[in-house]
């Protein structure tokens, strides 16, 4: 309610304001990544080719429809038998959303959108973006049992200080039975503040389900880049019913090393530490005990927008330690589907 | 059988992927005339900026010009790298729905969004 309330004083406002002015006008665009992963869990080696295409449709100056795919396997080795045996090809519409820039502080999104709890899964999930192929152990806390929300949600950044600028999001969301498009209903909201000069964004995200045991969720992020070095600190803390955790991620381009330059720039360490506690009601996506991951890996940036990586990881747990391996070459591809004016 | 046909499949794509992306990579560098810093150097050591034949209005508009781009060069880095590594630079009307899909995703501000894509399509 005090969503519909908000929305009512300020889209009136903001349908009489200017469209923004861009220079160029935007054409639609075909883009996403694709990937080849290989993972070997507890031993057990799996490959797992897959394909995420995003279509970017932008109507007039201040409409955009997005939506998203995933079309993905996984090829197991099957005992008795030689060679690497897989499924039918999973397909899953991640999201499809339409927004509507309504001013320079609010964007408006109706439809199916990932659920902005926390920053990876709406802003770091795609396979060409992350540092570690794996998924962190919370990453199922407060994003829906699909990952994504289906309803309306308002958002925006603007400059509140030369040195700081706010972002945030409240959204709500209805539920949905209708699998893979399955969502829960909650309403919920997410707040950054992010200092441009020091490289520093510090937010929290907040959910209140709706449903079931109507619980609150929680949740805190960090993206630091220091100024003076080519490093990246990202992290996370999510806490609900259903269990909570952390986890802290950073990355290192060697781009500061006097040797190899052109190999050096290209190349990033990457760690990651994470520990999950369950909670006192049970998930089917999260882990069933208390588990703590530690995760190192080598990235190496062939182009821009083609990465190779690998990684290497030990998880441990009362249900029994396991290493977890993961190799994989990543390409993010952009393909429009207009003419595309020439540079100035 | 048929399986490791499929991941023949795969791996011959992925390589093809590979090679037609450092073909364009190759086409990129061969087109264009240096980095953005380099170019940001090259525009502050622009003889127009220094020519005292140049009209007063003309200087200073390769002065805004200039400051516009070093400033969006800043911005830039400082926003888009939050999440991902920078990408080379596109086609102007492909940056302006990239920059669009980064409002709404990234919730850059309106002005982050004008100096990002004023610097992205120089």
């Amino acid at each position: 309610m005090a969503l519909l309330l908000t929305l009512t004083a300020f889209v009136p406002r903001a349908l009489g304001q200017a469209a923004p002015e861009e220079e160029a006008r935007p054409i639609p665009l075909l883009t996403g990544s694709t990937g080849f992963l290989t993972g070997f869990t507890g031993g057990q080696p799996d490959l797992h080719p897959l394909v995420t295409p995003l279509v970017l449709l932008p109507i007039g100056p201040k409409w955009l429809f997005e939506t998203r795919a995933t079309f993905e396997t996984d090829l197991v080795q099957v005992p008795g038998r030689s060679g690497f045996h897989g499924g039918p090809v999973q397909k899953e519409a991640e999201y499809a959303q339409l927004d509507f820039i309504a001013n320079p502080y609010i964007t408006m999104t109706v439809g199916r959108f990932l659920t902005p709890f926390g920053i990876f899964n709406e802003r770091l999930y795609p396979v060409w973006i992350r540092n570690l192929q794996s998924d962190p152990l919370i990453l199922p806390i407060g994003i829906g049992p699909s990952n994504a929300s289906t309803g309306a949600m308002m958002r925006g950044g603007f400059r509140v200080h030369p040195q700081c600028n706010i972002n945030y999001a409240v959204y709500f969301s209805v539920l949905s039975t209708t699998s893979p498009v399955d969502s829960d209903r909650f309403a919920g909201g997410r707040a950054g503040i992010f200092v441009p000069k020091a490289r520093l964004e510090i937010g929290g995200s907040f959910q209140h389900l709706l449903q079931q045991e109507r619980s609150d969720l929680f949740g805190f992020h960090l993206i630091w880049q220091p100024t003076r070095l080519p490093l990246d600190i990202r992290g996370e803390y999510a806490d609900s019913k259903r269990g909570s955790g952390y986890w802290i991620e950073p990355a290192y381009k060697l781009s500061q090393l006097p040797f190899l330059q052109n190999e050096m720039r290209r190349t990033q360490l990457v760690a990651r530490y994470q520990q999950f506690f369950t909670g006192p009601l049970p998930s089917d996506s999260l882990p069933s005990v208390n588990t703590k991951q530690f995760e190192f890996g080598l990235n190496y940036y062939f182009l821009d927008g083609l990465k190779g990586s690998s990684n290497y990881g030990r998880q441990f747990s009362s249900a029994g330690n396991a290493n977890v391996w993961t190799l994989g070459l990543t390409y993010r591809l952009v393909v429009p589907l207009g003419p595309t004016g020439s540079a100035r | 059988m048929r399986k490791t046909w499929i991941l023949r499949c795969c791996l011959a794509a992925v390589a093809l992927l590979v090679r037609s992306a450092m073909a364009q990579e190759q086409e990129k560098v061969e087109k264009s005339s240096g980095t953005p810093a380099v170019a940001a150097r090259a525009t502050a050591s622009s003889p127009d900026m220094h020519n005292p034949a140049l009209p007063k209005p003309g200087r200073e508009a390769v002065a805004e010009e200039r400051a516009a781009r070093l400033e969006g060069e800043k911005r830039f880095r400082t926003n888009c790298g939050r999440c991902h590594q920078q990408p080379h630079k596109f086609p102007r009307r492909v940056m302006a729905t990239a920059i669009r899909h980064m409002r709404v995703r990234a919730m850059i501000t309106d002005e982050d969004m004008r100096f990002i894509l004023r610097y992205m399509t120089q």
